[in-house]
């Protein structure tokens, strides 16, 4: 986006947000701030209205910010600044019952998608999403963009992001389907291979809302601590399946790991088979849950009767 | 600790031919917590029972594990036994080394090994199994039953006369189902229609038994002695309260449509009675040919009927009652041939070729020819006649793989039919074989024979029509010669598949289907009548192709089934159902969405929690309506939901036992 419209953004989320916690309307203001390098930014966490000019919007909000709703909204009603990542994760919450859609306030915000501060380059997740702007909010900021990473105009020379097609959205997961079983073995044997374990994934995921995640229930003995492959294996293949049929495709866990493995593309061999064997929607696109695993259907395919 | 006993059975030399059974009994000593090894020639044998009840006491044992036959066969028998002692009768684990162990195997060493393991494994999981209890729910004596032919007649009839009340639910506006389109029953030659419609009204008439006609089961939901079930009845535009079933509508009806009771050979009208012995014996208005219903004009039944019985605006109706058991009747359907065999003419056959239900119609004394056999074309008498059999049954490769049982005596009875009727007449049968086992059946089928009957072992590979007669080509091969036989009329002698209702009803009532959709019995042998679905019964030919006399059997099993379960006033639950940890549980309601018996729902509670009180949502089990299907186990994520007898971590312990 062009500096004027970050700088009209940044100054309509300052605004807004003032204003919804000095007339009390919320307790907390969830957005970004900036960081202490160049370009970077960190989320930030506002309860006090004087303190709403810390809030910054642009290119450069890496982080989706849905699941931070979690853990602020003992403090009262949370407002949370959404793009189409971040209101398809609030969605996605609403839907897990994890979140009430009257303990948010969701301030729109049109997207072009970020970029990554080291590079300048767009970042990888916003390369391949679908839904640039909010799907839900209470109130939008500024315009929707109608098209490109520029926003400002809708010339046919930008907007390709705006309309993802299927084929770009699943281009990682074609070129691994199309590799020999081994070749595909070693890839991912590579990739686990690097695994600490972090949990950054889990962490950053608006799916993971678990109490206690398998990983650490130890008297079921799901998981063993080891640092291996076999246990990193099963580690990131158990956490696909998961959440694998609520994947809301943000992206975030992919951006989150620190070892770069390559999370979004077996989140999205889900996410396309689910498509093409049950016509499953989109995840997180309304608050209603449509999670093709997790319901019971008289017409289901009874095929092992 | 747990003190586990370990109990491995030869069952003769069903085990031990295969399985080195004192070796498993060594293997099994040196397990963790197994204090107490033993062999027994049969452990199901009142001795076995008894050795098993004696070292409970002598060593102290906690809980038992018992290898032997699947836990299908004998599972029940071993908790009744542990009812006899102090150990609760859940703390038992069978290990299956029979069917799937010595029965599947040949090699001794290679099969000892296995069953080594399937203990093993087997005393892995009790050591974690925790006592389970079961409690009382109540049944509804009342039952229900799905289809009004003679299989649902005669088990509502028997079930009434127990002392239940019964509800019929009949989709046709009138009882009967096929029977009552028959003309004659083999071997006996007696009226169909005449043992028919008495009992049809006895069911009429019965005190405890309600027949609802036009009506359809829409959903079920409860369980074994409580189900709710959804019954809609069609609109039928008469107000049964004021008909009288005088008859004047239908005789001054101006529509004629093609009888379906009369298999397409005759008319009926719009406002009808599908024949005259119909149960209930009064009209219903085919709403998609009235006239005044649809085109506003007409109206001369409301004109003319003398009670004002008459309702163009009857709606449909809905209405959920409680049942405590079901009976599943729903019958069988011909199989469409056309479809299958082009060679015998396809959709475009002549009209001289028809089916044998179409034949009984013909040969009907109150049918659409007042029982003079006239071929459909143009109302002759045929000369000669042909009768396929197998057409749709045996034949994998267009029809369906099963013989369909019933066909050999009907074909027999047809051709015995028509060369009474015609007796200057030549009736050929192609056959594959004759199959008559049966009281009085083989006798028959030697009866037609020596009437003139000429059966010619074959099938026919193509019939068609030239000069006026249809041309059959076949084969007899007891000859080695193909054959050309020219026919008046050819009746095809046609497959029973399931009703259309068949695969929707089995799916709500829980019923699974076997792979051409006959709804299935719980065992083939031992349980011919019961289904795996707790309270849901299957009379008559819904359950597999069979002639009148089985289907009334089958009926009446049924509904003794029924009366055994009313003559209890309580039921003892499952104990081995779902149950959630509040602890882990996050309320994201996968198992509500998931539950096929809508058994788990979300709930409030407020706990302590880490110092602090809170309040959230959770799921919550109905031990009434959880079956134990474990669906919501798989499906909760967060690994609240575990099924008791079966936890994730008793199946953990058992995978480890096994690959570690």
């Amino acid at each position: 986006m062009s500096l004027s419209t970050a700088e009209a953004l940044t100054d309509a989320l300052r605004e807004e947000a003032r204003r919804l916690l000095a007339e009390g309307t919320v307790a907390v203001v969830v957005g970004w701030e900036a960081g202490r390098f160049p370009n970077q930014t960190t989320p930030a966490f506002i309860s006090d209205p004087e303190q709403a000019q810390r809030l910054v919007y642009g290119d450069y909000c890496v982080n989706t910010l849905a699941k931070y709703a979690l853990g602020e909204k003992a403090a009262g009603k949370v407002a949370v600044c959404v793009r189409g990542c971040d209101s398809r994760g609030i969605n996605r919450m609403i839907a897990d019952n994890q979140l009430l859609r009257d303990e948010v306030y969701l301030l729109g915000l049109p997207c072009s998608g970020m970029k990554d501060p080291a590079t300048g380059s767009l970042l990888m997740k916003c390369r391949t999403c679908t839904e640039h702007d909010a799907v839900t909010y209470d109130v939008l900021l500024g315009p929707a963009t109608a098209a490109g990473h520029d926003g400002a105009s809708a010339d046919s020379s930008a907007g390709d992001s705006e309309h993802v097609s299927d084929e770009q959205r699943f281009t990682a997961v074609l070129g691994i389907e199309e590799m020999a079983p081994e070749k595909r073995r070693a890839l991912f044997d590579a990739a686990f291979n690097k695994c600490i374990r972090c949990y950054a994934c889990r962490k950053s995921c608006p799916c993971c809302t678990c109490r206690e995640c398998f990983v650490d229930q130890l008297r079921a003995g799901w998981q063993g601590k080891q640092n291996n492959l076999a246990e990193n294996r099963f580690y990131n293949i158990t956490r696909v399946f998961h959440i694998g049929d609520r994947c809301i495709e943000c992206g975030e866990c992919e951006r989150a790991c620190p070892m770069g493995l390559p999370l979004m593309a077996l989140n999205r061999k889900m996410v396309k088979d689910l498509k093409s064997l049950f016509n499953a929607d989109d995840a997180g696109m309304t608050e209603e849950n449509s999670a093709a695993l997790g319901r019971y259907d008289l017409g289901d395919l009874e095929e092992f009767m | 600790m747990s003190r586990i006993g370990v109990f491995i059975c030869h069952c003769g030399s069903n085990i031990g031919a295969t399985v080195d059974v004192p070796k498993v009994v060594e293997a099994a000593r040196t397990l963790p917590h197994v204090v107490y090894a033993d062999d027994n020639k049969y452990t199901c044998s009142d001795p076995g029972q008894q050795s098993i009840r004696d070292a409970i006491e002598e060593h102290d044992l906690d809980r038992i594990v018992i290898a032997s036959c699947s836990p299908r066969m004998h599972e029940l028998t071993f908790r009744k036994m542990l009812h006899q002692t102090r150990i609760n009768p859940y703390l038992l684990e069978i290990a299956n080394i029979r069917e799937q162990c010595s029965w599947v195997h040949k090699d001794i060493e290679a099969g000892t090994a296995k069953a080594i393991d399937l203990v093993r494994m087997a005393a892995a999981k009790i050591d974690r199994d925790t006592p389970l209890y079961t409690t009382t729910i109540p049944v509804n004596k009342r039952a229900l039953v799905i289809g009004g032919g003679i299989a649902g007649m005669q088990a509502a009839l028997d079930i009434a006369d127990a002392g239940y009340p019964v509800t019929l639910v009949e989709k046709e506006p009138s009882l009967g189902g096929k029977m009552v389109m028959l003309d004659k029953t083999f071997p006996t030659m007696d009226c169909s229609a005449c043992i028919c419609t008495p009992k049809m009204a006895e069911v009429g008439t019965h005190p405890r038994i309600e027949v609802r006609t036009c009506a359809e089961v829409e959903k079920v939901a409860g369980y074994v002695g409580n189900f709710e079930v959804t019954i809609r009845e069609a609109p039928k535009h008469v107000d049964y309260e004021l008909c009288t079933g005088c008859g004047l509508c239908e005789s001054k009806c101006p529509t004629k449509i093609t009888s379906e009771f009369d298999q397409g050979l005759g008319k009926r009208k719009a406002i009808y009675k599908p024949f005259a012995q119909a149960v209930p014996s009064k009209p219903t208005i085919d709403a998609a040919h009235c006239r005044k219903i649809n085109e506003g004009k007409c109206g001369v039944c409301e004109k003319l009927c003398p009670t004002g019985a008459i309702r163009f605006d009857d709606e449909e109706k809905r209405s959920t009652e409680t049942y405590g058991a079901i009976i599943v009747a729903i019958g069988y359907q011909l199989i469409d041939w056309a479809d299958l065999y082009g060679e015998y003419g396809g959709r475009v056959a002549s009209p001289n070729v028809i089916t044998g239900l179409q034949f009984e119609r013909l040969v009907n004394a109150s049918g659409p020819t007042e029982g003079h056999i006239q071929r459909p074309s143009d109302g002759t008498e045929p000369k000669s006649v042909v009768i396929v059999k197998c057409v749709g049954s045996r034949d994998p490769h267009k029809g369906k793989a099963y013989c369909s049982r019933a066909c050999c005596m009907y074909g027999a009875k047809h051709a015995h039919q028509y060369l009474d009727k015609v007796p200057d007449g030549r009736c050929y049968v192609f056959y594959m074989d004759v199959r008559t086992p049966g009281k009085g059946y083989d006798e028959f089928y030697m009866n037609t024979q020596r009437d003139g009957a000429v059966y010619l072992r074959g099938r026919v590979s193509k019939i068609y029509e030239q000069g006026g007669k249809l041309v059959c080509l076949g084969e007899d091969t007891l000859a080695g010669a193909t054959v050309q036989v020219e026919a008046d009329l050819v009746v095809l002698e046609t497959a029973m598949v399931p009703a259309d209702d068949a695969d929707r009803l089995g799916s709500m009532l829980g019923v699974t289907r076997d792979k051409d959709l006959w709804l299935s019995e719980a065992h083939p042998k031992l349980r011919p009548v019961e289904t795996n679905s707790g309270g849901v019964y299957l009379a008559g030919t819904c359950q597999g192709p069979k002639d009148i006399p089985d289907t009334v059997a089958q009926a009446s099993a049924a509904a003794m089934k029924v009366c055994i379960l009313f003559s209890k006033d309580e039921l003892e639950s499952n104990a081995m159902i779902a149950g959630s940890d509040v602890g882990l549980c996050n309320g994201c309601g996968a198992c509500v969405a998931i539950c096929p018996y809508q058994a788990v729902t979300l709930e409030e509670v407020t706990r302590r929690e880490n110092s602090v009180m809170v309040t959230r949502t959770v799921s919550n089990v109905n031990p009434g309506l959880c079956q134990g299907c474990g669906a919501c186990t798989v499906a909760c994520k967060p690994g609240a939901m575990d099924l008791k007898g079966f936890s994730d971590e008793q199946i953990m312990r058992e995978v480890e036992a096994l690959c570690l």
